[in-house]
């Protein structure tokens, strides 16, 4: 038994998705012809009299406040992974058979009733609907069958008796070909029922092979076996804009727009959101693109909205922005409890997006955890984003108590010290001048001799006059206050 | 008790539930702290931090040992591995003479000017991701800090009443409105 999930209109309910029309009549036309026709309508551009096969001109004529949409592959592909992945979700074997149908193979999911079936129908094109696409289905022992019933289904049909179910049919389902189609059509054969009718040999005599594997296509009996896809664990909405955007409001509506459907498509498969990769096209044809990692895994779209926001208030681009692509790199959801004695951050995502605002508030590399390099040069460290989940606790931690704690002075003070007998006795600076009443040095250091970032300087401790306490030092670049004992 | 009193701690109540309307609720529960036990090591050094409200520790002139202050409390903080954020208003701490294990639990923002560090201030206090937050204005020159609105201390106090968070504000002056505790710093020398 099989069951087919049948999109119509596919094309323009994927560019639908992404600019609800309501109930506005919508036509998509083909672009690329010189002279575009109309590919696809919707039930309010049908009822206006708009079909397919119309020019523009003649279906603007037909319905004044008709919108006319052009194809878009970033929206199909889109809404072709949704279908896929609804699809996965309720069968393991799926196969992509066509633009906007996906066939399903029922063994083993026990759906023998038709009860169970259709109940099971409703669950998949509910799924659907949470992602702006109606689609059809139909179930029947072979594939062939059960694509034409989804194509006429409403929403649903379940084919259990075969001349009944094609008796019925109309003819046009098959899309015979055009020669055969006229033929058929002269002799007033309607539906698919009255062409089966004519019986294999008459076909085989008189319409020949064409004839016969459109005989073949309704009364198979053998089932074909499915070109089995798995769909990918990574997840896109993509858009081209119409018109070029220069602000940030319109790019958050469509980014909390691409969030809800995403995370929408990871809860049904019980995944969260791991990666945000996030795409810009710029009218100049530049690409930019920004991979933000989520700390602790999650499908709450106000968390991800507030980090892309951070990122985007910050973001200066050179020409406006044409297309925009967000992925989602999924991943398990992990539990976390806390402990009694807590080493962890209470709320990872809210740390991160704080991190990121004080980032953009300080500068970069002026935020983080600090780690000294592996040298004696002085005030030498870098800053790294933390990982405050890796610290195990419990860990001895030196700290002399008698030590005299530093403040630095970054950059260093320039200074004119005056000596005697190798001891500065006088300072002067922008912070401070007087007489110098005690020291302690020369402590002389240097480093990196080998390459054209060596240094090298002597460094005193002394206490001034009015009792200021201040480490100064002598380089090649002259004499510096380098900060104050406090 | 008139009826228009009544009224009133009513409608307090009503507005602001779990504020205290009447003398004796406030003394039935004393303000949470965090014991630091740090007179031992030098006399004017505090034994308790005050948890969800304003330190100010005023350290006017030179050598009061607020450097050091600063260094004991960030150890104390690692000790009990908690996570510490230092808003850095001029840029000073030496880090150098920290131990590795007090800066993997440090979150250190380098600031450049008073506004920066006030912003940093009120961004982390609102994460409540911190145990433990130190604003060192200390070597920010004195006519910058004395700009700074009251209303600023009022927000920030009220940012953290809800919360556990210690929040330390080293200050070259008295300086800090909305302070439930000062510890006052003098020279040593």
């Amino acid at each position: 038994m099989f069951a087919v999930i049948y999109i119509p209109n596919f094309s323009l309910q994927a560019v639908l998705r992404g600019d609800p029309a309501g109930d506005a009549p919508v036509a998509m036309v083909d672009g690329e012809s010189s002279k575009p026709l109309v590919i696809e309508v919707n039930s309010s551009a049908l009822a206006a009299g708009v079909e397919t096969g119309l020019t523009a001109n003649q279906a603007m004529a037909r319905c004044g406040n008709l919108r006319l949409k052009s194809r878009s592959d970033p929206c199909e592909t889109s809404a072709t992974e949704i279908l896929m992945q609804v699809a996965y979700h309720f069968s393991a074997n799926i196969e992509a058979t066509a633009r906007g149908t996906c066939t399903l193979e029922l063994k083993g999911l026990s759906l023998e009733a038709e009860t169970a079936q259709r109940a099971w129908g409703i669950k998949i094109l509910d799924s659907l609907a949470t992602f702006q696409l109606a689609g059809q289905m139909g179930f029947a022992r072979t594939t062939e069958l059960a694509l034409l019933a989804a194509q006429v289904a409403q929403p649903i049909l379940v084919v259990q008796n075969l001349t009944e179910f094609i008796s019925v049919l109309p003819l046009s389902v098959l899309a015979p070909p055009l020669a055969i189609g006229n033929i058929l059509d002269l002799w007033g054969i309607e539906t698919v029922g009255a062409f089966i009718a004519l019986g294999r040999d008459a076909v085989a005599e008189r319409l020949g092979e064409e004839g016969l594997e459109l005989f073949n296509s309704v009364l198979t009996d053998s089932a074909r076996p499915l070109k089995l896809v798995t769909p990918p664990e990574f997840f896109t909405e993509q858009i081209e804009f119409e018109n070029e955007v220069e602000t940030l409001d319109p790019l958050i509506v469509v980014l909390r727009r691409f969030l809800l459907q995403l995370t929408r498509r990871l809860t049904v498969i019980h995944l969260v959101t791991g990666e945000l990769i996030l795409e810009f096209g710029l009218a100049s044809g530049e690409k930019i693109q920004r991979v933000f990692k989520v700390p602790a895994p999650t499908n709450d779209v106000e968390i991800l909205c507030r980090t892309l926001r951070t990122y985007l208030e910050t973001l200066q681009t050179t020409a406006p922005i044409v297309f925009l692509s967000l992925a989602i790199r999924a991943t398990q959801l992990q539990g976390h409890q806390f402990g009694l004695f807590e080493t962890t951050l209470r709320n990872p995502n809210q740390f991160s997006e704080t991190a990121a605002r004080l980032a953009a508030l300080c500068g970069a590399g002026r935020v983080g955890v600090p780690v000294i390099e592996p040298t004696h040069k002085p005030d030498s460290f870098r800053i790294e984003m933390p990982r405050f989940d890796a610290t195990t606790p419990g860990r001895k931690i030196r700290w002399e108590t008698n030590q005299t704690a530093l403040r630095r002075f970054r950059p260093v003070v320039p200074a004119v010290l005056d000596f005697r007998e190798q001891k500065p006795i006088f300072i002067r600076s922008q912070l401070l001048a007087g007489n110098i009443t005690n020291t302690r040095g020369p402590f002389v250091s240097s480093g990196q001799w080998w390459n054209l970032d060596r240094w090298g300087r002597e460094e005193w401790d002394i206490q001034t006059v009015a009792g200021v306490h201040l480490r100064v030092f002598r380089s090649t670049d002259g004499d510096f206050i380098e900060g104050i004992y406090d | 008790m008139s009826d228009a009193s009544i009224q009133l701690r009513a409608l307090l109540a009503e507005k602001f539930p779990g504020m205290a309307t009447q003398l004796h609720e406030t003394s039935a529960v004393s303000p949470p702290v965090w014991p630091v036990q740090l007179s031992s090591l030098a006399a004017n050094w505090p034994n308790e931090l005050a948890k969800g409200a304003l330190t100010e520790v005023v350290c006017a002139g030179v050598n009061t040992g607020s450097a050091g202050l600063m260094q004991a409390l960030l150890v104390c903080g690692a000790r009990e591995n908690q996570i510490i954020g230092v808003v850095d208003g001029s840029d000073s701490l030496d880090v150098a003479q920290l131990d590795p294990n007090v800066l993997s639990r440090l979150f250190w923002v380098r600031c450049r000017s008073v506004p920066e560090a006030l912003k940093a201030a009120d961004l982390m206090l609102r994460d409540n991701n911190f145990s433990l937050v130190l604003l060192d204005l200390k070597l920010n020159p004195q006519s910058h800090l004395r700009k700074i609105p009251a209303t600023i201390w009022y927000r920030l106090q009220r940012l953290i009443e809800k919360t556990s968070t210690v929040f330390v504000i080293f200050t070259p002056c008295l300086l800090v409105k909305a302070t439930r505790q000062r510890v006052m710093l003098s020279s040593f020398i």
